[in-house]
Formats: C-alpha cells, structure tokens, sequence
C-alpha cells in the first residue's frame, strides 16, 4: 500500500515536471558547436566497410549545424561560424568516400559565397569530378568558380565544356557559351543561382542561395539604375537616393546581409555588408 | 573380440597448478559378450576417467582400450554401443523427439525405422507424454529416462552406463533395473559404473573395484555372494534350546529360538539336529553383503 | 532385426550425421532469443533508413543504398560474432558434447555441422535483410531522382562478397572457440581480428608509401607479415560499387571468393585438428 502510495507521487510529480520539461530545454544557450571529427586517416582504418555511411554522417553533421546558423542568423543572432572546422570535416567525409555528392554540393554552397575558399572547394571539386566521372554538376560548379570568383575564363571554359559532354544537355553548351562571353558578374552569378535553386531541395541551403538571389536581384536593379541615370543626363547620379528621385527605382532596397548600398565615385553599386566582400 | 577390452590404461593429466595427477593407472579389463559388468568405486576412482576414454571424450596417456576390437576415440568404435553419461545434457532446445531422430541419423537409422523405434523406446522409459516437448522443461529423471531412451534406440550390442540410476526416483530405478534385466536377456553386453552396491548385487555377474586409479579386484558377484556366506541364522523350537550350548542361541519368541551356526560347524550343527530329531523352522545363510566387501577393499587401500 | 548402422558405409554415414547435425544446429540457432532481438533491430534498422537518406541533398538515394548495406553488414557481423564465438566452447560447457559428441560422429563432422548451420542461417538472414533492404531503398529512390540508375545485381553481389566475408570472420570466431573455455577469447578476439583485417589494406598502403620509409624496417617487416597474416576484409567490399553502380570487375569477384575459400578451408581444418586434441 505504501508503495503504491508512492508510486502514484511520483508519477503525479513527473508528469507535473514534463511540459516544464521541454520549455526549459527550449531555452537553452545559444551555443552551437560542429564537435570533433578524426582525422579521415585513421577514421578510415577504424570504421570497417562503413565508410561510406560515416562519411554520409559527418556530411549531415556539417549539414545540421550550418542549418542552425543559418536559423540563427535569420533570429538575427550572430554566431561566429567554425569555418575551418566544418571544411575539415567535409574534406574527412570525401576522403572517406569520394563518391559523395553531398560533400561536394555543400561545400560548393557553403565556402565560396560566404567564405570566399574558392580554391580549396575546387580542390575539393576535383577529387569529385575524378572520381564520379558521370556527373556533370561538379564541372560546372568548378567552371563557374573559376569564371565568376577567380575571373579565369580560359580555365573555365574545359571544364564546362566537360560538363556539356557529360550532361548532353544543350543548357550547359548555352552556359559555356555565355561563360565565354559574359563579363558581367552580376549576371553570371544569378544565372548560376537560378540554375542550382531549381535543384536544391535541402531548406538551409536554399535560403542560403535564395537570399544571395535576391541581394544579386537588387544589385542588378541598381545597375540598371545606374545606367539609365547616366544616359539620360550624361553623368554618374553621386548618390543612390538620387535613382529614387529621378523616379528610376522605387525605393533603395534593404541589403539582406544588414549593410547600406552606396554608389562609390565611379558609379559601382556597393554596400557596407559582407555581400559586397569579394571573394579573395 | 571382446566388446571391451582395456590394457595398461594410464591417464595422466596436469592440474590448474600444472601438478601431475594420475587418474587412471595401468588399467586391465576385459568385458566379455553377453555379461552385465559392474564398476564400483568411491568418487575420483578413476571410474568416469576410463567410461570417457572408452568413448572418445579423453585420451589416454599410455595404454590402449578397444571397442569390439576398434580402438577407443576412432568414431566408428562407437556405431555399436549405447552410452548413457552421467547427468547427461542433451541438445535441449529440441524436443524428445527430435532429439531421437538426431541421434538415429547419427546411427545411420532411415526415417521409418527411427520413427519406429523412437515411439518404442520412449514408451519403454514411460516419456511417450512429453515427448513433443522442448528437453529445456524436463524434470532431472526425465532426462535420465530419455538418456536411456537414446541409448536404447538403435539396439546396440554393449550398453556403456555411467551412473545409470542417479537422479532417479524409486521406480525410475525399477525401470532401469527392468531394462538391464531384459537386456541381459537378450544378450546384450552391459558395463555400467556405480557407487551403489545394492545395484551391482540386483543385477551385476561381474564386478570390478577401483580405487585410487588402481583396480583393486574383478570378482563374479555370485562367487562373492557364495564366498562371503558367514553362517546361517537358524529357527528352532524353544524346547531344544538346551542343546544348543555350543552355538550363539537366543529365544526369538516363545516358542522359538534362534541359533547362529558359523560355516564350519554346519554339520556338527545338522549331526546334532538329526540326531535329537529336531525340526528346524528355518534356515537363512548370513553373508558379508557386497558392501561390507567394497568397503573393506577401499579402507585397505586409503589406509 | 538388422541394424541399419552397420550397413551403411562409413561416407554416406558422415553425409547423414553431417546434415542431421546441421539442421539440428539450425534449430538451435533459429530457437534463440537473442538472435530474434537483433533481426529485429535489424528491421528497425532498415525502418529508418527511408528517414536519415530524406536527410541527403543531393543523393538520396545513394544514401539508402549505403545505409541499408551497412545495416546488413553490421547485422551479419553481430549475428557472425554471437554464433561464431558461442559455439565449440559453449557446447563443451553445456556437456553438450558429452552427448552429441559420444554418437558415432567424428569431431570434424561436428565442426562442419556447427559452421554449416551458421553458414545456413547468415545466408537466410542475408536474403530476407536484402529483400527488405532492396524494398527500403526503392521507397527512398523516390524522394530525390539519381542521375544513376539502382544496380541491383551489384547490390546483391556486395551482399553476397559480405556474407562470403562474415564466413570467413565466423571461421576464425569457431576456431578460437575451440581453443577458449569462456566467452572472452573468442568473442574480443574475433572481434580484434575483424577490426585489424577490415584496416590492413589501408595501413598497408599507407606504410607502402612515403610514411614507411620513416620506420624502422623491422617494424615495417613486421606490419607487412601481419598484413599477410590477417584476413583482408578490404577484397570483399563492393559497397562503393553497390551504391554508386559501378562496374564490378570480374576477376575481383573471383578472386575474393578463392581467398575467402582457402582462407576459411585453412582456419576450419586448424580448428578440426584444435578440437580433435581436446579433451572434453
């Protein structure tokens, strides 16, 4: 009897304890960390034939926690982001299976707009097109790395022609031809975002692309501006507000990265935000 | 070709301090066809030792047993015996039945006759109830019984029983004793060990002591019985009593006296008796049991 | 009566016993609880995969793949390692042998029935986990389209090499259980030896190359004789090529099933003559 007693407090208790249960842990700090991963030498050795589920893991582990900062972000809470890390441990997944298209496309999204390692993420991109040698999305994305970030069309042109061959698609021929041509980065860049949006299904990273869209949507509404202000009156407008006053655009739009846009002395659209950081 | 025959048997084995240990000493034995052979020993005789060496679970250290002239060990040695161990453990996930039917392919029995003969033997040690039953939900005795089920299966011509009536109820004991009986028989070659004497006088016509690893002695049992006679218990009217003198008497009831005559004075006893007249009422030999034998040989040999 | 054992010959004997003890065996292991609790956390296992492949941006259902051979893997690898290491030891304990072993069956008869039974069931379990597997990664197939088709033939192949591969494990788990009086020998030990020989390859290639010339060489010596020595689980991996439809070549298919034959031939006949000595 006295047990049951018992019994019956303690469950009352617990089950008084549970909604508080989960508010609590809703309030926990902010923190967010991407944890340690060992090095993919002796993961590889330790891991069995379970490489490439462990490989897939760290992946998603990079994954999860760039979803959180990005969720973060958008609370508008600053966390410093454990770049090199979540690049070591994507490189650790892709040394333990380099068929894993997941390593590639997020480090593809991940470190070249934000971070600017352009060139690690094509070293990285080359294990890929190595190795998957029917995937055409991984000579894209280095072609468009090195034509939009490092300004290298010769060395972008063989591998988008590499991705022409691969895919048999005539939009990657119309690509690699524009590639050739085109110098406006502006433009470029949003052609590559709108061909990767279509594809991406994952929703951190496509906010992520999404929101470099729309500051690319806006730069180009500016440029465009800018251009019709110069042939209208023969000069570059010395402020941005003066594209709203000649009635050329609206309003000035809201830099999604939380900068200012501004004209700089010869016209060039810029803002004080990280977008306009260009890639070293 | 004896179906056991055992010469200068040694086993030697190192304990968990890498101490020598003889089990088994220079063992000599030959069991003959159709005789029902009793191996009497104190625990640690050495008894187990040589059942286990006989069917292939220990090898010996010097010396050679055979099985119907087969060396011991050699699986072939086996196709004839039935050997029930001590306490045994069979696969007990499967029931009875299957168990049976393992150990009939085993023998090379085909599926009929080991149907067969499965239904039989399990009538025989009274398990026909239980016999779709897992083994794991069977009571000590059941085991036993099913034990020498398995043994009986493929009607082998030696039987090798270690311990056969332990962990047995009375009857299950009757039972085991039955079946040794028409085992006997039929002709069938028994070689059972035991530390019970009162089997090995029910059934036994030969006995072998061991002790220490040593064999100490192989007699007929009826000899023994015959031998150890040490006089006879005699019933007399109470009348005669005086004529008694020379003789342990003492009065049973009323009317009758009871007078112990040893072996040797039997006849002046029966010379006496013809001579008066009397009318003897009974007349029952008193011996030395098979026990007192046994026990004497392991007091001389611990001592 | 005439006793039928007498007129048998001694091969159809042992062909009788052989089979009539692997069934029984059979029995023993398909009656064992503990064995139904893993197949079940195999099918939750397998369950879940759907779930965690959602989780890929890019190759949802490469991901299914992997994740359900590894599932298999590592359900074939517990199930190898609980029969394999229980088996000699545990019978002698049980004094099963006391029983079995008193028939007129020879200890090699025995032996082979014991890893036949064993071999029996992980190929059972391995047809019904890949029919479930096959069905898992079908679902997930749907959730993101792979630029590569499913090959099953290779799916199966890499199912097959690792069961041929867990055979070879359960060889060396039987023959330390015939040395070993208790669980810990050839349980840690099968286990040390799977972990080893799944690693030799990578760390026989990493000595091979610049790293070795900095060890001493009796040291590399003694790597590259372990190397010899261990089994090399690296020989029956066709994951990559199940989940990214490479082709297979042929000859390494052949090869890793030679390997794999003489291999285990060896380690069955060192247990036979191991148990053949003991007493039990």
């Amino acid at each position: 009897m006295k047990f049951r007693l018992l019994f019956g407090i303690l469950l009352l208790a617990h089950a008084l304890l549970l909604p508080h249960l989960s508010e609590r842990l809703k309030q926990r700090s902010v923190e967010v960390k991407l944890g340690y991963i060992p090095h993919p030498q002796i993961l590889k050795v330790s891991v069995a034939d379970h490489s490439l589920p462990v490989a897939e893991a760290a992946v998603m582990k990079v994954l999860f926690y760039f979803g959180t900062l990005v969720e973060k972000f958008q609370e508008n809470i600053v966390i410093r982001p454990e770049y090199l890390n979540m690049y070591r441990t994507l490189e650790t997944a892709i040394l333990l299976d380099p068929y894993n298209m997941d390593g590639y496309y997020f480090a593809q999204a991940a470190f070249t707009w934000e971070v600017g390692r352009v060139k690690e993420v094509n070293r990285l991109l080359e294990i890929g097109v190595e190795n998957r040698q029917w995937d055409y999305w991984l000579p894209f994305y280095i072609g468009f790395n090195r034509a939009y970030f490092l300004k290298d069309f010769a060395g972008a042109a063989p591998y988008m022609k590499l991705a022409a061959e691969r895919s048999g698609d005539p939009l990657f021929a119309k690509l690699a031809a524009r590639y050739f041509y085109e110098s406006k980065q502006t433009d470029l860049g949003l052609l590559f975002l709108d061909t990767i949006i279509a594809q991406t299904k994952d929703k951190a990273i496509k906010a992520t692309y999404e929101m470099r869209r729309a500051a690319l949507l806006m730069v180009t509404a500016l440029e465009k501006g800018v251009a019709a202000y110069r042939s209208a009156r023969g000069s570059n407008p010395e402020r941005i507000e003066d594209l709203v006053t000649e009635g050329l655009i609206p309003e000035v739009p809201v830099d999604p990265y939380g900068g200012n846009f501004y004209l700089d002395s010869d016209g060039r659209v810029r803002t004080t935000s990280k977008l306009a950081e260009q890639p070293k | 070709m004896n179906p056991i025959s055992i010469e200068g048997l040694t086993k030697v084995y190192r304990d968990k301090k890498r101490r020598r240990v003889t089990a088994l000493q220079g063992l000599d034995l030959q069991i003959e066809a159709g005789e029902v052979f009793g191996f009497l020993g104190p625990n640690g005789a050495g008894k187990s030792t040589t059942i286990k060496t006989l069917v292939g679970q220990i090898q010996s250290t010097a010396g050679c047993a055979k099985l119907f002239g087969i060396a011991a060990g050699d699986p072939r040695a086996r196709r004839r015996i039935g050997y029930l161990p001590e306490n045994p453990s069979f696969y007990d996930f499967l029931t009875a039945k299957e168990y049976l039917s393992l150990v009939g392919r085993c023998f090379g029995m085909d599926r009929s006759a080991i149907e067969r003969e499965s239904e039989r033997v399990l009538e025989l040690v009274d398990l026909h109830p239980a016999a779709k039953r897992k083994i794991q939900g069977y009571s000590k005795g059941m085991v036993q019984r099913l034990g020498l089920a398995q043994t009986l299966l493929h009607d082998p011509d030696l039987f090798i029983l270690d311990e056969p009536m332990s962990g047995l109820d009375p009857l299950g004991r009757a039972l085991v004793k039955q079946v040794m009986i028409d085992l006997r028989r039929r002709g069938k070659t028994i070689f059972f060990s035991t530390h019970v004497t009162a089997d090995v006088e029910a059934v036994c016509d030969r006995v072998a002591v061991l002790v220490g690893g040593k064999l100490q002695t192989v007699n007929r049992v009826s000899e023994l019985l015959e031998k150890g006679i040490e006089g006879y218990v005699i019933q007399l009217p109470s009348a005669t009593a005086g004529l008694w003198s020379d003789f342990e008497a003492r009065p049973q009831s009323d009317d009758v006296c009871e007078v112990f005559v040893p072996r040797g004075k039997f006849n002046s006893f029966m010379a006496i008796a013809g001579r008066e007249g009397v009318e003897v009422q009974l007349i029952e030999p008193r011996r030395r049991s098979i026990e007192q034998f046994f026990l004497e040989i392991v007091r001389r040999e611990t001592e | 009566m005439p006793l039928p054992a007498v007129l048998l010959s001694a091969k159809r004997m042992s062909a009788h016993q052989f089979v009539a003890l692997t069934l029984a065996n059979l029995r023993m292991i398909i009656r064992d609880r503990v064995l139904h609790g893993v197949l079940g956390v195999a099918g939750v296992m397998l369950v879940l995969v759907p779930a965690f492949s959602s989780f890929s941006m890019r190759q949802s259902q490469e991901v299914a793949i992997s994740l359900s051979l590894s599932a298999i893997s590592l359900v074939l690898m517990v199930l190898t390692l609980l029969l394999g290491t229980s088996s000699i030891w545990r019978d002698i304990e049980r004094r099963y042998t006391a029983s079995i072993m008193t028939l007129p069956v020879s200890r090699v008869i025995y032996l082979l029935g014991k890893f036949a039974a064993m071999a029996l069931f992980l190929l059972i379990c391995a047809v019904i986990l890949t029919a479930a597997g096959s069905l898992v990664v079908l679902l997930a197939a749907t959730q993101y389209p792979s630029d590569l088709p499913i090959s099953w033939g290779t799916i199966a192949l890499a199912v097959l090499a690792d069961l041929v591969k867990y055979l070879l494990l359960g060889g060396i788990a039987i023959l330390l259980s015939t040395v070993s009086t208790s669980f810990f020998l050839p349980f840690f030990g099968t286990l040390a030896i799977y972990l080893a020989g799944s690693a030799s390859q990578e760390v026989f290639e990493y000595v091979s190359g610049q790293f070795g010339q900095e060890i001493p060489a009796l040291s590399l010596a003694a790597i590259k004789g372990t190397y010899y020595l261990l089994p090399n689980f690296a020989a029956f991996n066709f994951k990559v090529h199940a989940v990214y439809a490479l082709q297979v070549q042929p000859g390494s298919v052949v090869f890793a099933c030679i390997y794999a034959a003489t291999y285990t031939g060896l380690l069955l006949i060192l247990a036979a003559w191991s148990f053949n000595r003991r007493a039990l």
